[in-house]
């Protein structure tokens, strides 16, 4: 089981978005969680301070998740974060998008906490291999 | 069920934030009819329904789902280009923007929201398909993201593992789904784990209605967001109230003890003083986390003022200012009704057509303004419109022809009285009855509406340039600045926004008008009023001090035997009585009880012979 320590950042616009995503996250057990409100405040967070985990909406003002996500990527410090997107788009498109940028994972709204846990630990696992 | 505990709360989160953030979409769809091609605008405003579908979707309100998804895929086609704007796309926007405030309103009384109406759906999903609205074609909708995905092909070979992962997140998604059953389909199988929540199979409106059931609570919006910062600072202050407290503590023993040097009785004063200072920090810092921008009630106006505009085919733009005002919660909610009307009066009965305009060698689109600033410790809203202002004859004339006044009263009146002639009830200058106003039902309500609020509303106009409606509002209702006056013996307190100064009665100076006495102030002829006589009472004196009072369009003087002072006071209402004439009691600061009056209701429960003594009385007792 992973560690409830991980520091997780998630990333909405949309503040009650955030909560239900942070609410989630601690049935979960996992407590550590800061919020960012766009890709950019994001950013500067993940550079400014440590995390082990993204899990960010798509979209978003200023910038995207997606762009968030190829920023994390050509970062050479953020690179092998964990990356799982959010979108309310089940589109096909969208989700071979996220994975050629490089996402750990996907899911789509609305979810619960039993999706998450499922989605989390695919990726716990595909790290760990 | 601790999935989804605390569902009540994020309901209300739901709603404030969705709120604001549909109120935003409306006002860029006003931007959006100017600039039609601003993919900027279509993003935000696809965003926006992107938003609340999401929302939506974790509180399984699964009605609001399906319009917003559509409404979204009518703005990524817009966007992408593939749609062109036209008014009647723009219809079906406003009308499905329209709905989801509905459902909004219905999900804030903790009910489960009905699906759109058919009609909007099918006409969407006409729309969606390039057809105009016509025949029903629920089934035609190409944007429908399932619809979109043939059989998962290996196009992508080198990355296996994404066509699991899709096919993990779109468990259910047969190609062939209508677009209504679509976003429906992922919500219950995405929630199938949550028995308790989503029940599988059950039908999407039974399932959520007892979620949404318990978190009914109250009506009306009743959280409040508040910025930390005040709310640290009201937990600072009440820490150093409580140093102080203990403070005084030590002192109260000290004292107690026969220890009552001098120096001891400094540092009660000084601890004192502080008190006095933090208590009033404090109030102003409790206050301040009840002020609200009135931008949040702004917003709503330029979209009204559109919709209005174009059903009556003039040309408007109403432009907001001073949205950052703040404002304490319950009057801004308790100012839309009243501002809601102004806005339409000005659309309607302010401004002229665009025809009338030119020829009056105005320019065509006319101008509505409407602006808040704090003055001083007074809120000031206006409105303002560039039309053809207010003819004070016809006003008259008007009020002589619907019975409301008489000749000889209308012939009294100066111009700046005849406009004040349309907040009296029944008084409309509209001959039609419209949808739009013209009931006569109008003005004299938001003139009441203004008054509770403690505020005042006045009205300057010039013809043919236009009309200037002012409301000026106290910043708070929780205190109430008064003067506290003296009349048969007991104190009480007026509304200090009413007082305009304060002068000695001169019983030379009385003079008896058609019966009544009267004070001429700087060439002003004043009625001259007792508290006692407005309250019923036998004066026990007579009065010393006259206040000059001013309420909406009259000014008198009140007479009364003396005064305490002014002072900042809370209100309490009074419990099972309502006495004519009285707001409220509060404690004065040697703890005795004072009447707050109601100078309005004062004066219209006893209009006619109201405070009227016989003029003798006044100058001989």
């Amino acid at each position: 089981m992973a560690d409830k320590n991980l520091r997780f950042l998630v990333v909405d616009d949309f503040s009650t978005m955030r909560r239900i995503v942070r609410n989630l996250l601690k049935e979960l057990g996992f407590t550590n969680v800061d919020e960012a409100e766009d890709g950019q405040v994001a950013l500067h967070k993940l550079k400014t301070q440590h995390f082990d985990f993204i899990v960010s909406d798509w979209n978003m003002p200023n910038m995207t998740g997606i762009e968030l996500l190829k920023a994390v990527r050509a970062d050479q410090q953020l690179k092998p974060l964990p990356f799982l997107m959010i979108t309310a788009e089940a589109k096909r498109e969208n989700i071979i998008e996220a994975a050629m940028a490089g996402a750990s994972g996907y899911i789509v709204k609305p979810f619960t906490a039993a999706t998450l846990e499922e989605k989390l630990n695919k990726i716990f696992q595909a790290i760990n291999k | 069920m601790s999935e989804f505990g605390g569902m009540e709360e994020l309901l209300q989160d739901f709603l404030m934030e969705s709120n604001d953030l549909l109120s935003d979409v409306d006002n860029k769809l006003v931007e959006l009819e100017k600039r039609p091609e601003d993919r900027a605008l279509l993003n935000d405003i696809f965003r926006g329904f992107h938003t609340i579908k999401g929302g939506a979707g974790f509180l399984n309100v699964a009605p609001m789902v399906t319009l917003c998804h559509r409404t979204e895929n009518l703005f990524d086609k817009l966007r992408n280009a593939e749609l062109q704007l036209n008014p009647e796309v723009m219809d079906v926007i406003l009308d499905a923007t329209a709905t989801v405030r509905d459902m909004f309103g219905t999900l804030g009384q903790g009910l489960m929201p009905k699906d759109a109406d058919g009609g909007l759906l099918t006409t969407l999903d006409a729309v969606l398909s390039g057809r105009m609205p016509q025949a029903p074609a629920p089934q035609a909708a190409p944007a429908a993201p399932a619809a979109a995905a043939p059989a998962p092909a290996a196009r992508q070979s080198n990355e296996p593992d994404w066509n699991t992962l899709y096919q993990a997140v779109v468990p259910a998604a047969a190609p062939d789904r209508t677009v209504v059953e679509a976003p429906a389909v992922v919500v219950a199988a995405e929630s199938e784990p949550v028995t308790a929540v989503a029940p599988p199979r059950a039908p999407a409106p039974a399932k959520t209605t007892s979620v949404t059931k318990s978190a009914s609570g109250g009506g009306h919006e009743n959280t409040i967001r508040i910025d930390t910062n005040r709310l640290d600072m009201v937990l600072n202050l009440s820490g150093e109230i409580g140093l102080t407290k203990n403070r005084l503590t030590t002192l109260r023993t000290e004292i107690l003890q026969g220890n009552n040097d001098s120096n001891t009785l400094r540092s009660l004063d000084e601890a004192i003083s502080q008190l006095d200072l933090l208590v009033g920090d404090l109030q102003n810092a409790v206050m301040k986390t009840r002020m609200q921008p009135i931008g949040r009630l702004f917003q709503k106006y330029p979209r009204l003022a559109r919709d209005l505009a174009r059903q009556l085919g003039k040309d408007v733009e109403l432009v907001l200012s001073g949205e950052e005002t703040e404002l304490d919660k319950t009057m801004i909610e308790d100012l839309n009704d009243p501002l809601v009307h102004l806005v339409r009066n000005a659309v309607d009965h302010g401004v002229e057509s665009t025809a009338e305009r030119i020829t009056a060698g105005k320019k065509p689109q006319s101008l509505i303004q409407l602006t808040a600033e704090q003055v001083g410790d007074h809120i000031l809203i206006e409105i303002t419109d560039d039309g053809r202002g207010m003819n004070a004859d016809a006003l008259r004339r008007k009020a002589v022809e619907k019975g409301l006044i008489d000749a000889e009263a209308a012939n009294a009146l100066d111009e700046k009285q005849c406009l004040q002639l349309i907040f009296l009830p029944g008084f409309s200058t509209k001959d039609q009855i419209s949808s739009v106003s013209g009931r006569g039902v109008g003005m004299d309500v938001v003139r009441t509406n203004i008054q509770k609020l403690n505020g005042r509303i006045d009205i300057n106009s010039i013809p043919g340039e236009g009309t200037r409606i002012s409301i000026s509002l106290p910043l708070t209702l929780a205190i109430l600045p008064v003067l506290v006056v003296r009349a048969c013996n007991q104190p009480f307190a007026v509304p200090l926004a009413m007082v305009r100064e304060i002068i000695t009665i001169d019983p030379e100076a009385i003079q008896e008008v058609s019966g009544n006495p009267t004070i001429v102030v700087r060439d002003e002829i004043l009625p001259l009023k007792t508290l006692a006589g407005l309250l019923g009472w036998a004066p026990t004196q007579k009065p010393g001090f006259g206040v000059l009072m001013q309420s909406a369009e009259r000014s008198f003087i009140l007479a009364i035997d003396s005064f305490v002072g002014r002072d900042d006071v809370v209100i309490k209402p009074l419990q099972n009585i309502r006495p004519k004439g009285v707001a409220g009691a509060t404690l004065s600061g040697d703890g005795s009880v004072v009447l707050v009056l109601d100078m309005e209701d004062l004066l219209t429960a006893k209009d006619g012979m109201g405070g009227v003594v016989k003029t003798s009385e006044l100058i001989t007792i």
